[in-house]
């Protein structure tokens, strides 16, 4: 029978709340650092932090909480039913696997952090009101509903912020151990509050009733010291342990760097045997590319940007002998030769200027004295923007040649003369026809002078006429003598500046009786503007020769066609270009590609010589001689181009 | 008609020869007229009057020998001389056959010039006066009756009035009238003055039938 009389007033033991508090606070401390443990660990080692980590939690609490009810005490005896009490310590256990489950996730949401939170609080509040229904005392409790309801809360609110702090305290490396203190003795206080709330919620009722005692057992001073003792070794344990696998841990961690760094070392040292093999590499090419430089058979040298000589190499100095001194920079312009040393420094200045590759041929004195053809190029290096580094050029001895050249030059003289000298005795008829012509009209107005002068009355009108017209002629003859002198005589080509269309007029004059003993009708289709061109006046005049004769030969067969003859000039860009074309049988395409080979001729009395010496002649002149086609039936047509002054 | 002036053409491409030919020319008081081509003078209009031709062989376009044979089957017959700067022999016999009066070389003697011209000029004037006595023998034949033309070549093959008779079968009296009216028509005064009559015009002697 249960008397209503008033509740049972309890005291606390205060050394026992205090041994509670810092159980709480041991325990609080052990959970932070076992966060770390579990979250760095994987694999079972994980699960037996876990497991490990759990028990000593979840015995901590457990010892604290059940310290805190042993401070507590009342005026009857106390005993405790032991599996009740085993139950509230598995529960803890239970509660401190899932908050640690819970913190050692690589993320923590508010939800999640939530509702682990309820779980975890949820856990701790069971074990600490089945804790108390483990008392067997002759009492019955009644539980203040708005205490129980914040004991609830504060254990909830007090897991919510354990999950918090552990899951940020968990980083090794974040927190120092002053913070981690702070933070259990927090934790510590919030756990003993919710334990001291869920326990002034409850009032013990005298009763009469005699407890069950079965399974109950009493716990004495020294049992109680003796869970004291066990749960603070455990927790010590725990955390040493938990140090010592830190320690361990990072020792592994300074050991795995160790060997990164050994490993980064040996290959940086690698690299540095690379680079030092590479570097020897490259001085051997350099000194090779300079052995080479300096033996190959050519004179190489370079320059600046601004043109002046900054490397000459070994055989530029010995094949000149000129030394460096007076090689480099622009001193080397003094041993050009003097005719030529205006013309090469401006070709070069204004190559340096422009940054046009640079051609250029000059003479340049020899150690000897002797002066000697060189041609000297050079091409510009540029930066990738196009700026110019370098100069790069060489030198090469071109006497030999440059002789060769003036001997073949010579002999195509000789044979260009030669071949003149044929055709003009093939135009014999035509040139003794060309100066009977005005002498014709010579001897017969001197006769009609004299028969003037003969008369009574000698009409002076008429006598001055004729007598100039004597004169006329007489100037016209002589002009057709010098014009054939001039082609007979043998003279060193020259280079003037030529009026092309005096040439075809010339030509045109000297011929016009061949073409009028072959019936050939003239027609002439000049340009007005022609530049000049640069050549040789005769052996322009030679290549119209042969090219109007070989057109009038052409045409010789043609009996029922008129005989026409064009010669065309005109200007094309700064080229200009003469076209002689005649209406005969025209050229086969496979004559055509031989007409201008030497000893090749259509004609039973030709030697063969006259188109090839043409050619020869036009391409001396710097330009070209070639057969057209042409679609207006058969027709030889041929053309010539001479780049103008 | 023996009264109109002579003329001398002269063709030659090359004007300072023309020039000097023309003022030598006309210094013996010929007319003269210049042309540069074949062509030119083709194409130009000749007066009626004796006139001879100075033609240069070589020339533009033709040849002087080719425009020779042109102008003869043209039926234009004009005296030929010509002159060339560079003739050969062939060139020269061939001109001469063809009936060419003079073929000078350039330079050419003046005399030897003007004494071709002189030449040239008389042939053609002897070949006028012939030309015009065949046209005025032409119109007398013109005048005959077919039966006189008929006898005509009989008479002129020397045939007696009876074998001409028998010939076109007729009396000999018809004949005799025939022959006197042919005669007097055509201005004859003899037989053989018929007979050259007849060879002027071109007229061939009959061949009797059967003796």
């Amino acid at each position: 029978m249960i008397s209503a009389s008033a509740a049972m007033t309890g005291s606390y033991d205060y050394l026992q709340v205090v041994l509670s508090v810092v159980i709480a606070i041991s325990a609080s401390y052990a959970a932070l650092d076992l966060g770390g443990r579990v979250t760095a660990a994987s694999g079972w080692v994980r699960r037996a932090w876990l497991i490990g980590g759990a028990t000593a939690m979840g015995f901590g609490i457990w010892s604290m909480h059940f310290t805190g009810m042993l401070a507590f005490r009342l005026p009857v005896l106390v005993s405790y039913s032991w599996p009740t009490v085993l139950l509230s310590l598995l529960v803890a256990i239970s509660a401190s696997a899932f908050a640690l489950y819970v913190v050692s996730r690589h993320e923590l949401g508010m939800v999640r952090a939530l509702a682990g939170s309820v779980i975890m609080g949820s856990g701790i509040a069971a074990m600490h009101y089945i804790g108390m229904a483990a008392m067997r005392l002759a009492a019955v409790f009644r539980f203040h509903p708005l205490l129980v309801t914040l004991s609830v809360a504060f254990a909830i609110a007090f897991s919510f912020a354990a999950l918090i702090l552990v899951f940020d305290l968990r980083e090794e490396t974040k927190g120092t151990p002053s913070r981690k203190i702070a933070s259990a003795v927090v934790m510590g206080a919030a756990v003993s509050a919710m334990h001291y709330t869920g326990m002034a919620s409850a009032s013990f009722m005298p009763s009469t009733v005699a407890p069950g005692l079965s399974h109950a057992a009493s716990v004495s001073s020294l049992g109680n010291a003796g869970i004291v003792i066990v749960t603070l070794i455990v927790l010590v344990t725990v955390v040493l342990t938990s140090a010592v696998d830190r320690r361990l841990a990072s020792q592994r961690a300074e050991l795995e760097r160790g060997r990164e760094l050994a490993t980064i070392n040996e290959e940086l040292r690698k690299e540095m045997l690379e680079r030092q093999r590479a570097e020897d590499a490259l001085r051997r090419s350099e000194d090779q590319l300079r052995l080479v430089i300096d033996t190959i058979p050519a004179l190489v040298w370079s320059a600046s940007p601004d043109g002046s000589l900054d490397f000459l190499n070994q055989r530029w100095l010995e094949y000149t002998g000129i030394s460096s001194e007076r090689g480099l920079g622009w001193a080397w312009a003094e041993e050009l030769h003097p005719e030529d040393r205006e013309g090469f420094v401006n070709a070069w200045r204004s190559a340096v200027a422009t940054g046009e590759p640079f051609e250029h041929d000059v003479r340049v004195r020899r150690a000897d004295g002797e002066y000697r053809w060189f041609s000297k190029r050079a091409v510009p290096l540029r930066d990738e923007l196009g700026h110019i580094v370098k100069w790069y050029g060489t030198t090469t001895d071109i006497e030999d040649r440059k002789r060769a050249e003036c001997a073949l030059q010579e002999a195509q003289a000789g044979l260009s003369h030669v071949t003149r000298v044929t055709t003009m005795g093939e135009l014999a008829a035509a040139i003794a026809h060309e100066v009977n012509q005005p002498l014709a009209a010579i001897v017969t107005n001197a006769n009609f002078c004299l028969r003037q002068l003969a008369s009574a009355t000698p009409n002076s009108d008429k006598l001055r006429e004729a007598i100039s017209e004597i004169v006329n002629d007489g100037t016209r003859a002589s002009a057709v003598i010098s014009r054939i002198r001039a082609l007979l005589q043998k003279s060193p080509p020259e280079r003037v500046a030529v009026n092309v269309n005096q040439i075809i007029q010339e030509v045109t004059i000297l011929l016009r009786n061949e073409m009028t003993r072959n019936r050939v009708s003239l027609r002439t289709d000049l340009a007005a503007d022609l530049p000049r061109v640069s050549g040789d006046p005769v052996q322009l005049q030679q290549v119209l020769i042969n090219l109007v004769m070989n057109s009038i030969d052409a045409m010789r067969s043609l009996a029922h066609r008129p005989r026409e003859l064009l010669i065309k000039s005109a200007r094309n860009h700064n080229e200009v270009s003469i076209q002689v074309q005649d209406s005969g049988a025209g050229l086969d395409p496979e004559r055509a590609e031989h007409i201008f080979e030497p000893f090749f001729t259509t004609k039973p009395e030709g030697i063969g010589m006259g188109l090839s010496i043409s050619r020869s002649i036009v391409e001396s002149h710097g330009g070209r001689l070639w057969a057209a086609s042409d679609s207006k039936g058969p027709c030889s047509n041929l053309l010539y181009q001479l780049s103008s002054t | 008609m023996s009264n109109v002036a002579p003329v001398v053409f002269v063709v030659d491409d090359d004007p300072s020869v023309r020039r000097a030919i023309q003022r030598l020319v006309e210094s013996v008081g010929l007319q003269v007229e210049l042309f540069g081509s074949a062509q030119e003078f083709l194409r130009s209009e000749r007066p009626d009057a004796p006139s001879c031709l100075v033609l240069d062989i070589r020339l533009p376009g033709i040849s002087g020998l080719d425009f020779q044979r042109q102008l003869a089957e043209a039926n234009i017959h004009i005296p030929i001389i010509f002159i060339t700067a560079h003739g050969d022999i062939p060139m020269t016999v061939r001109a001469m056959k063809a009936g060419a009066v003079e073929f000078l070389t350039k330079p050419f003697r003046d005399q030897d010039l003007l004494d071709a011209i002189q030449i040239a000029l008389e042939r053609d004037r002897t070949r006028r006066v012939q030309e015009t006595e065949v046209a005025k023998l032409r119109e007398r034949y013109e005048s005959l009756t077919p039966r006189e033309r008929e006898v005509m070549p009989l008479v002129v093959s020397g045939l007696l009035n009876k074998q001409i008779a028998a010939e076109i079968g007729a009396s000999e009296a018809t004949v005799k009238v025939h022959r006197s009216q042919l005669m007097r028509k055509m201005g004859a005064e003899s037989v053989a003055d018929l007979v050259r009559m007849a060879a002027e015009m071109g007229i061939p002697a009959a061949k009797p039938k059967a003796p």
